[in-house]
């Protein structure tokens, strides 16, 4: 058996969750706590991936970053370019799961009453200590879970991965395209055998975070 | 020490108050909305009103003419908000260590040193979800005074709390302050905390000030119909003066003629001025008829128990009066507050007339601003 799809999808994933983690995080709080025009818009803006059939996402993202449009020379011209290659399928899956990520992140920094953090003020720290030492820990389980979901959504992407990175056994297909070229290739028992790999994996990963965000917890 | 003016104005509310304290209590006392707490905020830095100034210790704080507003960091203000707003997901120890700086060692000191003042060294590894509500104040307080501030801050802080709890705080906290000198500001809306509390009181209502002062003399002496309100004051009459000599104030009251002799009469009062004239319910006294003779002094009425309020420790009567009446218009003339023994002792659910005295030490007349 081919293990390539495995370990492309757990990178893919992982890097996608990585980037969603740190915008998420920064994005949600914008959102959570502060107070500036356009607010009502962004918030929109980022939920609209969830709605939107993952091809007409791909779309939007073949157009934006392919050799044609300018961040796409910009890219070639770095020697990083992003379509049809695995760092495609990390941005496809990254913005497919993204919204996931910011809405959990903005409810979590929601939940945190800001009279803890306007106390810790009056006790002499600073913004960024007040940030670390209580918003960001009392936040922490809701910043999990949203990692967790996130984490989930993007390795299962499938369309929107399609449309920007392609199916290039080898080089850019992930288990879900796997699952699908096996099939339209009437392999179903390998099929088989990568959804329950599949199905197994991704439930042994959520219950790692939850054990980990219990940990956290305690 | 510390010196308070703001300003600021929107939607409906205008709050504009200042304040002076020095190494004392002072009590605001208002009832809820009368903008007690913003103030409380504006001098921790947490709310910037729209003019004024602020200053500590000789610090300016916030000045809105010289565009100086000091963040909360460097205010070095103890504040305690309604509801303490522990750290959650911080032991007792963290959190009063929240604000200290310095060796590992020397902070652990330190906490160690505050949690014996509030009395919680044993509690220190607990999280604040494990503690009662007294508790959870003490360690509120513990961690306002880590950080050494030059002003105390406590916002309703008891009010959340039983009354032994209640009671237990209240004198906590006055040997605190007493312990530190440090200037506190206590906002409360209850008046027993507020009379134990207070060095001096500060009656606030809709974003004013209406009488700072000793708590005895705003109880006693409430300078304007609201402050009278919200003393508690509960026989509040509209009268006018009618002869003003050596002996006191005569003063018109419904159908009857009132002596009034209060500590300090109201300067400049003339025959023919509108006054609210003003008569605690517990300074009216229930006369025995063997004991008439020593009441002679004071304004004697004769009256009848109408109906009346049991509050447990103490019963309100509502009194009728016979002959002329203070209220005409209502259905009875004066409200007198007695003790229950008193209640038990002179059988007041059967005998139900008395000659009630007013002593005229115990009328307190507001001049009626603005009014002919």
């Amino acid at each position: 058996m081919d293990w390539f799809p495995f370990v492309l999808s757990a990178q893919v994933a992982t890097l996608a969750t990585g980037l969603n983690l740190v915008a998420g995080v920064a994005l949600g709080w914008a959102l959570a706590r502060g107070r500036f025009p356009g607010r009502d818009l962004l918030a929109a803006l980022t939920t609209v991936p969830l709605v939107l059939p993952p091809t007409v996402l791909g779309y939007y993202l073949l157009v934006a970053l392919g050799r044609t449009s300018p961040i796409g020379q910009a890219l070639d011209a770095l020697g990083v370019p992003l379509v049809f290659t695995w760092r495609g399928a990390v941005v496809a899956s990254a913005v497919a799961s993204f919204p996931l990520m910011v809405q959990s992140c903005r409810a979590a920094f929601e939940g945190v009453d800001p009279e803890l953090e306007q106390v810790a003020r009056t006790l002499g720290r600073s913004e960024l200590e007040v940030f670390r030492t209580i918003t960001l820990p009392l936040a922490g389980r809701g910043i999990l879970a949203g990692t967790v979901l996130a984490f989930a959504r993007a390795l299962g992407d499938f369309g929107a991965t399609l449309m920007v990175a392609g199916n290039i056994p080898g080089r850019t297909q992930t288990l879900a395209i796997a699952v699908y070229d096996t099939v339209q290739a009437g392999n179903l028992g390998l099929a088989g055998v990568l959804v329950a790999v599949l199905t197994a994996f991704s439930i042994l990963s959520l219950l790692a975070i939850q054990r980990l965000g219990r940990r956290l917890a305690a | 020490m510390l010196e308070v003016e703001v300003r600021h104005v929107w939607a409906g509310f205008r709050l504009e108050l200042s304040l002076n304290i020095s190494r004392e209590i002072l009590v605001l006392f208002g009832r809820s909305g009368a903008g007690k707490t913003l103030t409380l905020r504006a001098v921790a830095g947490l709310f910037r009103p729209e003019a004024g100034h602020i200053v500590l210790g000789g610090r300016v704080l916030f000045d809105s003419k010289a565009g100086v507003n000091l963040p909360p960091q460097a205010r070095r203000v103890g504040y305690v908000p309604q509801g303490y707003a522990l750290f959650p997901h911080l032991s007792v120890f963290d959190n009063v260590a929240y604000g200290l700086r310095g060796k590992p060692e020397e902070v652990r000191r330190q906490v160690f040193e505050l949690l014996d003042l509030v009395g919680l060294r044993e509690l220190a590894d607990r999280r604040p979800q494990q503690l009662s509500g007294g508790q959870q104040q003490r360690v509120a307080l513990a961690r306002a005074l880590a950080v050494r501030p030059e002003v105390l801050l406590l916002d309703e802080p008891l009010s959340a709390l039983d009354v032994p709890t209640r009671l237990e705080l209240q004198g906590l906290i006055r040997d605190l302050q007493r312990q530190f000198g440090i200037p506190t500001l206590f906002v409360t809306h209850n008046l027993a905390e507020a009379m134990f509390l207070a060095d001096r009181l500060a009656v606030v209502d809709r974003g004013r000030l209406l009488q700072v002062g000793p708590p005895k003399e705003v109880l006693n002496r409430p300078a304007q119909l609201e402050a009278a309100h919200l003393m508690g004051v509960r026989n509040i009459f509209h009268g006018r003066v009618s002869l003003v000599s050596e002996g006191g104030l005569r003063v018109r009251v419904g159908e009857r003629d009132l002596l009034a002799r209060p500590a300090a009469t109201p300067a400049g009062l003339r025959p023919g001025d509108p006054v609210w004239v003003c008569v605690r319910a517990e300074r009216i006294a229930l006369v025995l008829p063997e004991r008439l003779h020593r009441a002679a002094d004071a304004n004697l009425v004769l009256g009848e128990i109408t109906r009346e309020a049991d509050y447990g420790l103490a019963s309100v009567l509502y009194f009728r009066l016979t002959g002329p009446r203070l209220s005409p218009n209502r259905d009875y003339d004066l409200e007198v507050e007695v003790p229950a023994y008193v209640h038990e002792r002179l059988r007041l659910d059967r005998v139900r007339t008395w000659t009630l005295a007013v002593d005229p030490e115990a009328v307190h007349l507001i001049p009626q601003a603005g009014a002919v």
